[in-house]
């Protein structure tokens, strides 16, 4: 324990010694049970006292009779001023034993009365020096909580840091479409937004709410993230990846947490937008028309049971031109304002509903939850997704740009044959198998991304109409398209025969290459052509001739070939996606 | 210390009539700051009862906490099970909030409401 020093100040030599001499007396016992006498310095002048402040720094001064008596209280002010955090008590002593006493002193701490009495004197220096030891510990525990608080933040700041870089393969930035505003109350967010592209060119995006803040909620991001950005790009079906993320949110979090999540798959070829609400609040989608639709929470959150009824709970939605979908966090709906009152959806609905044709909307919302909470108190994220927006078709994937210097590598020439039966055609996805056997070849990057459009069409059609004998002039109405992918999902599930066979061969030469891609299936052939096609049905094959070279079809025959060519030497600009068909097809008005 | 008495919330509970359950009232906000008092509302039941109820009927607001509050008395329901008879949960007197949280959550269907 440090000294206990006492400053003197007293121009009459005199009294100072007779002050110093009690204080000397004066044995302090601690809490410990520690004895330490105090130091004692001497000055003879306030504004010596000034300077010894700076010199060695007193726990407690005492004027003298005649100096309490000069000092001027700016000078007190002053010594105050310069003590620092901690209290240095002042105290005057006032002499008695001449004439009338004066109205005691305003600008001193406490006063001692001369004569002085030994034991009350030494009564109150214990008592201070008991209260500035305990002013002492607290700055002490201040001390090491701010330490503590300060290693706190830079841990919170380097896991934010890990966090934010989970996010680098995101593709948030890289579409004007796309619009989010992310505020965590805390260093670390609980909210977690990440989208990207499947190999087919379609956008998923998913905004998910940890149970809870800061680290642990964090903490879950990085499985959630991980499965999202390895299994997506390789061409899992949304179904199989969010199934894969439940499961592994349900082995290792504890059971008080879970995650709300929300994800969408937006097609922007076929305008096909998929959803699954996992506890989030609803998203709404806003037509061009002003219509506005919640998109309900039809599934538990994430990691609350072991299993899941994914495929029931995904919403089938035929996106128009000019559709904007809303997505949004709970912070923004329980905002609180001074008296208590959530944000709340109907404000949500209002501003959504009062932006007429505008694009205010986004700014309008984050503006007025900020005026309306006094202070947040959650993690707070909107999104704003423009449905239609061309950006969002890209045709310059990633696969075919960082792997320039393999463009012209060998792919060969072969073949592989992959048949699925009933039972693998209740679940089976044979994107990523077949994807992951060309991840093999160097030179296949360049045509990726037509082949996953061309087997995801291909596929789909030989199980939805081939197998499932589902007819697509169902779709024709906005209820018709919802009534469609019920039933898909409740015929596939009971399925009990039918095949799917898909072969895949590569030939290349030195004038270039040309891949085939032929899918069968065990139903009856397609029909001859079907009349009017309605704006819900019908595009995949639009889409199919404006990737592939050639599309062969024949009535009748449930045989599909699909050819995609390109040239050897160095690869020329491939068409547009979004662009408008140029390439020859058989037989077009046959919808797929 | 001050607390605010706005958003003050308590935790009784209580054994039923028939003594066959334990009723535990959350009264006000049920957040993360009741997990202690909830959490000894149930385990200190001994033997554990047939049944527990919530009694939601004093409760104004209900986060994603007290969602993860009531899937551990689930567990802590199966947890018990296994030495013997498994106690049911059942959530009561759910008002209209309470109720939407409920369903926007879909936790409506794995706790029985009545």
């Amino acid at each position: 324990m440090s000294a206990f020093r006492v400053l003197i100040v007293e121009s009459e030599a005199g009294e100072a010694a007779e002050l110093s001499g009690l204080i000397h007396s004066w044995e302090y016992t601690g809490a410990s049970g520690y004895i330490s006498p105090a130091v004692i310095d001497s000055v003879t002048s306030a504004e010596m006292a000034l300077q010894a402040y700076g010199e060695s720094p007193p726990n407690l001064v005492i004027f003298g009779p005649t100096s309490a008596v000069e000092v001027a209280s700016s000078q007190i002010r002053q010594l105050r001023q310069s003590s620092g955090i901690e209290p240095v008590p002042i105290l005057f002593v006032q002499d008695l034993s001449c004439g009338e006493p004066a109205a005691p002193p305003t600008d001193c701490d406490d006063i001692l009365t001369k004569p002085y009495s030994p034991s009350l004197v030494q009564l109150k220096l214990a008592s201070i020096r008991r209260f500035c030891e305990f002013s002492r510990s607290l700055m002490a525990q201040r001390d090491r909580l701010r330490r503590h608080h300060a290693d706190f933040l830079q841990e919170q700041a380097n896991a934010r840091e890990i966090f934010s870089n989970l996010g680098n393969e995101s593709c948030l930035d890289g579409s004007p479409a796309i619009r989010y505003h992310l505020s965590p109350r805390a260093v670390l967010n609980g909210d977690l937004l990440a989208a990207t592209y499947t190999p087919d060119g379609k956008l998923v995006l998913m905004l998910g709410d940890f149970a809870g803040h800061g680290l642990a909620a964090a903490v879950g991001a990085v499985p959630l993230t991980s499965i999202f950005y390895s299994m997506m790009p390789r061409g899992f079906s949304m179904g199989r990846v969010l199934r894969e993320i439940n499961r592994k949110l349900y082995d290792i979090l504890p059971r008080q947490m879970f995650c709300c999540l929300a994800m969408l798959e937006l097609d922007p070829r076929r305008m096909h937008l998929r959803l699954l609400n996992a506890g989030m609040p609803s998203p709404c989608l806003k037509r061009a028309s002003g219509e506005l639709h919640l998109l309900e929470s039809r599934h538990l959150p994430f990691g609350v049971l072991a299993t899941d009824q994914i495929d029931s709970a995904i919403v089938n939605l035929r996106v128009l031109p000019g559709d904007r979908l809303y997505l949004w966090s709970d912070g923004i709906h329980e905002a609180r304002n001074g008296k208590g009152e959530h944000f709340g959806e109907s404000r949500l609905m209002d501003l959504l509903r009062a932006d007429c044709g505008g694009n205010q909307a986004f700014d309008q919302i984050l503006m007025a939850v900020n005026a309306h909470a006094a202070e947040q108190h959650d993690d707070l994220s909107l999104v704003e997704l423009e449905l239609t927006d061309s950006s969002l078709c890209r045709s310059d994937l990633p696969a075919a740009d960082h792997n320039g210097e393999r463009k012209g590598g060998r792919i060969g020439n072969w073949s592989i044959e992959l048949r699925l039966a009933h039972e693998e055609l209740r679940t089976a996805d044979p994107l990523p198998h077949i994807l992951s056997v060309l991840a093999q070849m160097p030179g296949a990057a360049r045509f990726q991304e037509d082949l996953a459009i061309t087997l995801g069409e291909l596929f789909r059609n030989a199980l939805e109409h081939g197998v499932l004998e589902l007819d697509s002039s169902i779709k024709s109405t906005d209820d018709g398209f919802i009534r469609y992918y019920d039933l898909l999902a409740e015929r596939r599930s009971r399925l009990d025969r039918g095949w799917v066979n898909i072969v895949l061969s590569c030939t290349e030469s030195e004038e270039g290459g040309q891949l085939n891609l032929v899918v069968e299936d065990s139903g009856s052939g397609i029909q001859e052509i079907r009349e009017p096609k309605g704006v819900y049905a019908g595009r995949g094959l639009a889409l199919l001739q404006t990737v592939c070279s050639e599309v062969h079809l024949v009535p009748g025959s449930s045989r599909v070939e699909a050819i995609i060519r390109w040239p050897a030497a160095k690869p020329t600009a491939q068409e547009d996606p979004c662009g408008s068909p140029a390439n020859a097809v058989q037989n077009p008005s046959v919808p797929v | 210390m001050v607390v605010s008495d706005r958003f003050e919330s308590r935790v009784t509970s209580e054994i039923s009539e028939n003594g066959d359950a334990v009723i535990i009232r959350v009264a006000g906000n049920f957040d993360f700051n009741m997990h202690r008092e909830f959490q000894r509302a149930y385990r200190n039941v001994a033997p554990p009862p047939k049944m527990f109820l919530v009694d939601l009927s004093a409760t104004d607001h209900l986060d994603s906490a007290a969602l993860g509050m009531l899937l551990l008395l689930r567990d802590y329901c199966v947890e018990v099970g296994r030495e013997g008879f498994q106690p049911e949960v059942e959530l009561m007197n759910v008002n209209a909030h309470v109720s939407h949280i409920l369903s926007v959550s879909n936790f409506d269907r794995i706790f029985s409401i009545r």
